[in-house]
């Protein structure tokens, strides 16, 4: 028997000189090669870190990626960026705008998976922002509909995802973080994940965040990926209760890391929020993982989260016989 | 007719003479500034945005709210009861705050936002707006561990919130603006808002508005327009229904009309707002208008918030001439 993957949602914190070299750079005080270099270095950092803790399906940590919206905008034709906005506290990011028709120049992720991946044996998740996400966190200036946007953008993140396939990406990850904004859209979210997962036969997988998922468990359900990553400890894993009367096929991600507390789980929290998941999702169907991206964390803070994990998933393992 | 706003503006923005707000509190958090200095930085910005508005040709200013986080927690923190737990989202928007909780019996202690007015008052050429989430809005987005009953939440709120504005009447408010998007997603607590609202509005001298946004109020118009105030907002962008449901406006009341999109770059044309403003006056006449955007502006960046809000001052000269 075997059951019970950790993996991580997708991002990972930055070096703190990372952030400083990536403002050097748009300032051209520093060379775009040497940023990415020192981006290669943190990326080797975080797959050496992975792997020492012991995790089955490894993320490059988005060193390369500022934000999960505007990176790909930033590649993609038809979107220009916006000054900052803010989206809580003190966090602010810069929207894309659509201002034409959005198009792909040439693959976006593809060098850094390929670099990720050639540092481990280990599988390297492919990680793409899903087209719903990508609309929902843009300025619209072009479309007229909402729709067509979703849409018209499902398109270049279909092309994104057969180039990783082919490279050989095993897991491939269409995060949806927005998918939750407006219940009576998840439709729409399912709908333009169809054109996303079209024709791929990587295991696919997509997280979203936040929300109150009451409503809409069928749409939520009927998504066509394999895995859905789901935030789970940060709402004491109430999530489950729903999914337990609406039993999905669908392997789950179980958050099990609160990625917006410094305090570090302890090993008995997270094994009893594993055993929680284990009530409703059999060990096959099970992932574990962190409740979201690690980037708001510090490194330290990542490592023993993600150590804890680990070292949980191990001894529930251990308990039921799984290898 | 009186150009405004709506609430809060963006915080930061490029070439400002002020110092970066972002910065500042990126300092505090790790040590290198104290919070007396950030309040500071934050009165700097406060005075910095009230310009801003008076440069776009605003008549009727706010604070931009440059000291609250989200409509919530800056006065959630003050009243008495409240603890806060993790963050949620804020409607439909890409925006957070972190919930409150009622752990209480919910109590008015002291000002909450009387010294911001008077600072607000005394960097303004314009009249300032006092700005406050109304009660029903700041219950709804609250776990609430303590009543167990939402009337009594809202009402004791309304409470809370009343002494709130009495303490700004003292201090010489003249507007008081209370925002209730929340009532439009659960119309069905209408009966109970009503009641809220008689509660909130009790004793109070200065003009009083309620602003609602992101929807429509169709099913309660017109008892909406009915309640204890004298100027209502509503949101003509989001709720582009407020078309066919508000036919008729009571002759004693003024008018928001919400008709700039704040969630979006896309600039409108002056001869959109004219237009708006054109469809309108035969319903509320141009004396009785206040042309705003639908909602706050800090779901823009600061430099399109501002050319909005030139945009909008721009067609709303254009719809005078016109109407004139
Ligand atoms: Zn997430």
């Amino acid at each position: 028997m075997s059951g019970l993957l950790t993996t991580s949602v997708g991002s990972l914190p930055k070096p703190p000189e990372l952030q400083a070299a990536r403002n050097k750079m748009l300032r051209g005080e520093l060379a775009r090669e040497e940023l990415e270099q020192m981006e290669r270095d943190a990326t080797a950092f975080w797959i050496k870190s992975q792997e020492d803790l012991g995790i089955d399906i490894l993320v490059d940590g988005e060193m390369d990626r500022g934000d999960m919206v505007t990176y790909f905008s930033e590649l993609l034709e038809g979107f220009t960026i916006s000054g900052l906005v803010r989206s809580y506290g003190n966090r602010y990011y810069r929207k894309p705008i659509a201002n034409g028709p959005i198009g792909r120049k040439k693959p976006m992720t593809l060098k850094t998976w390929e670099y990720a991946q050639s540092l481990t044996s280990k599988p390297v998740k492919g990680m793409l922002t899903g087209p719903y996400t990508i609309a929902e966190w843009s300025f619209n200036e072009y479309y007229s509909t909402f729709e067509e946007f979703v849409m018209e953008v499902a398109k270049v993140v279909h092309e994104e995802a057969m180039d990783l396939e082919r490279a050989g990406a095993k897991y491939i990850q269409i995060d949806e973080p927005a998918a939750s904004t407006r219940p009576e859209e998840m439709e729409l979210v399912a709908k333009s994940m169809a054109v996303v997962t079209k024709g791929l036969s990587a295991y696919t997988l997509t997280h979203i965040c936040y929300g109150d998922f009451e409503a809409v468990i069928d749409d939520l359900n009927s998504i066509p990926v394999d895995n859905l990553d789901m935030e789970t400890a940060n709402q004491d894993y109430s999530l489950l209760e729903l999914f337990r009367g609406h039993k999905s096929s669908k392997h789950l991600s179980l958050g099990v890391t609160d990625v917006h507390t410094h305090e570090i789980e302890s090993l008995e929290q997270v094994k009893a929020g594993i055993r929680k998941g284990l009530e409703v999702f059999s060990p096959e169907q099970l992932f574990i993982g962190p409740d979201c991206g690690l980037k708001t964390r510090t490194a330290d803070e990542s490592i023993a989260k993600l150590k804890v994990m680990v070292q949980a998933v191990n001894e529930i393992k251990a308990e039921l016989g799984i290898a | 007719m009186i150009t405004t706003v709506v609430g809060n503006y963006p915080k930061i923005g490029p070439g400002t003479k002020a110092p970066n707000l972002r910065t500042a509190i990126g300092k505090g958090d790790r040590g290198e500034m104290t919070p007396e200095e950030i309040m500071g930085v934050r009165a700097q910005v406060t005075a910095e945005v009230i310009q801003e508005q008076i440069n776009a040709g605003i008549d009727l200013v706010t604070d931009g709210l440059i000291r609250w986080d989200d409509g919530q927690t800056y006065l959630a923190k003050a009243i008495s009861g409240f603890s806060f737990t993790g963050l949620i989202r804020y409607f439909d928007t890409n925006t957070y705050f972190r919930q409150p909780v009622v752990e209480g019996l919910l109590k008015w202690s002291k000002p909450i936002t009387v010294a911001d007015y008077e600072f607000a008052s005394f960097n303004s050429s314009k009249p300032v707006k006092a700005v406050l989430t109304g009660p029903y809005t700041l219950a709804k987005l609250s776990q609430d561990q303590q009543y167990h009953d939402q009337k009594r939440l809202v009402l004791d709120l309304a409470e809370v919130l009343n002494q709130e504005a009495k303490a700004l009447q003292a201090a010489g408010a003249t507007v008081i603006q209370f925002d209730e998007p929340a009532i439009l997603k659960h119309k069905e607590d209408f009966p109970l808002f009503q009641e809220a609202m008689d509660r909130l509005t009790q004793g109070l001298n200065p003009t009083l508005a309620l602003y609602t946004y992101f929807d429509d109020i169709s099913g309660v118009y017109p008892a909406f327009l009915k309640l204890p105030f004298q100027i209502f907002g509503l949101d003509y962008v989001m709720g582009k229904a407020n078309w066919d449901v508000v036919k008729e406006v009571p002759s004693d009341v003024s008018f928001g009309l919400g008709v700039i999109n704040a969630r979006n770059t896309k600039m409108e044309t002056e001869a959109e707002i004219a237009d708006a403003i054109k469809r309108i006056a035969p319903i509320v006449p141009t004396e009785r208008l206040y042309i705003n955007p639908n909602c706050g502006l800090e779901f823009l960046p600061r430099e399109t918030a501002y050319q909005k809000l030139v945009r909008m001052v721009e067609g709303s000269k254009k719809a005078v001439e016109v109407t004139a």
